[in-house]
């Protein structure tokens, strides 16, 4: 089974050239790749945020996000607020997305922002940041490379109208006056970004996703969520709120095509 | 530079049997593709010829040919945010090639079947013996449609390049940011 020697020698040397060819190219192709993350974070910079000046948000906020995303079309993300700086939102930006901007999300007195969490489309191998707007204006960004693609294309299923809008909210554990809770919202909502093929028909399904989310307890503003087209199908959000008094939770939802959708949920007792 | 060559080739025999190895068992279609558009292709087109990197190169060197890119198009979803981004990164065709999306959906609209005849009518000359190649990406069903329908519109030298952009990348050759094709108002 042994190969002679010049054979040996001559698949020896076209492994060393090819292992060197290919890391040579590596290099160059990565440093190609970095200068065309930055260019791309530089537009979608000017895009999102105009002229405004974003800083390094290293000692602002955390993002974590799968290196490796199992399902491009469901991709977890979680924010996590570390400085002491009031933060008044958060901007969730997918930079390789063609709508870059995923989502706001704005707090409101009532808020608890310490960690939001979301599930989003990645479409391909792209940065994702999250940008904290602080109290004063200022932006602080932290990024995460996702290695996903195809999640904008991915099918979602049929439009469920029996169930659309639908909601269910878990909470970490019950009221205690003044202790913040952790919230997790789930809304059915294909959230159709006119990207997925019809199964059936083979035509594009057009477009049909959430636009704001708004959520208060007792009267006083938690959240207001401006979304687009790269919320996973059926989005999950989950946030913090500090309940002062005995009042419900509630959630107002409107997509693109001007449906409203609202309900209310009790906060019981700790 | 040797070894270089060398890798280079042996990279992209590799791809070469890669894609071959995938595609074996997949049958042609007896009308258009409607499964789904990213799925493992046939290694034939019957009524045409499929093409490789490194043919492709040597034919688009030695003849006049219409080259054709049929990968989709990102379009602005009714509905967004007026003042909401829409920024799809740009899209790189192999250089030389006219970008006509929508042209290999297995259910084509109107307007895209329009406009794929219409312009290789016009790239051609009207000469239904002109070299024509088509391709999107690799594993990608969409220029297995339009080259069958460039067959089916009487063309009778249509190449089908299965490897796509991804292919032509990966042997070395070079793409270009490219605009899709518009229909021409009458």
């Amino acid at each position: 089974m042994g190969m002679n020697r010049p054979s040996v020698r001559l698949a020896a040397t076209i492994a060393i050239g090819g292992l060197t060819w290919l890391g040579c190219q590596a290099v160059a192709q990565a440093d190609d790749e970095e200068a065309a993350r930055q260019a791309r974070w530089a537009q979608v910079q000017r895009a999102v945020f105009a002229d405004r000046k974003v800083m390094d948000g290293a000692s602002m906020l955390q993002l974590e996000a799968p290196p490796r995303a199992l399902d491009p079309a469901l991709v977890p993300l979680t924010i996590t607020l570390t400085g002491t700086k009031p933060v008044k939102g958060v901007y969730v930006v997918i930079d390789n997305n063609p709508a870059p901007l995923a989502g706001h999300f704005i707090f409101g007195p009532a808020a608890d922002p310490r960690t939001l969490k979301l599930r989003v489309r990645v479409d391909q191998y792209t940065d994702v940041h999250a940008v904290a707007e602080g109290a004063d204006g200022q932006l602080y960004a932290v990024a995460k490379f996702v290695k996903a693609s195809g999640g904008c294309s991915a099918p979602a299923g049929a439009a469920d109208a029996e169930h659309l809008g639908q909601m269910k909210l878990h909470l970490s554990e019950g009221f205690t006056a003044g202790k913040p809770l952790q919230a997790q919202l789930m809304i059915r909502h294909p959230n159709f970004n006119g990207m997925q093929m019809d199964q059936l028909t083979r035509y594009y399904t057009p477009a049909h996703f959430i636009r704001t989310i708004d959520v208060s307890y007792a009267g006083g503003a938690v959240l207001h969520v401006d979304a687009d087209i790269s919320l996973s199908t059926d989005p999950v959000i989950s946030f913090g709120f500090v309940p002062r008094a005995r009042g419900q939770l509630k959630v107002a939802v409107r997509d693109s095509k001007q449906q409203s959708f609202e309900r209310s949920f009790d906060v019981p007792a700790g | 530079m040797r070894v270089a060559l060398r890798a280079r080739v042996f990279c992209s025999l590799a791809l070469l049997m890669s894609v071959h190895a995938g595609a074996a068992e997949v049958a042609e279609p007896d009308d258009y593709w409607t499964g789904p558009i990213n799925s493992d292709v046939p290694a034939t087109i019957t009524g045409g010829v499929v093409i490789h990197a490194r043919e492709l190169a040597d034919l688009l060197r030695t003849a006049s040919v219409v080259l054709i890119d049929v990968s989709n198009a990102p379009v602005r979803p009714a509905g967004m945010a007026p003042n909401s981004a829409w920024l799809p990164l740009p899209h790189d065709s192999i250089t030389g090639s006219l970008w006509v999306a929508g042209a290999g959906q297995g259910k084509i609209t109107p307007e895209a079947e329009r406009l794929f005849a219409q312009t290789l009518a016009r790239k051609t000359g009207g000469n239904r013996d002109h070299p024509i190649v088509i391709y999107c990406h690799e594993r990608c069903w969409l220029s297995w449609n339009a080259a069958r329908r460039a067959i089916r519109l009487g063309y009778r030298r249509v190449h089908w390049f299965p490897e796509g952009i991804e292919g032509w990348r990966a042997s070395g050759f070079s793409t270009v940011a490219t605009e899709p094709e518009r229909a021409e108002t009458s």
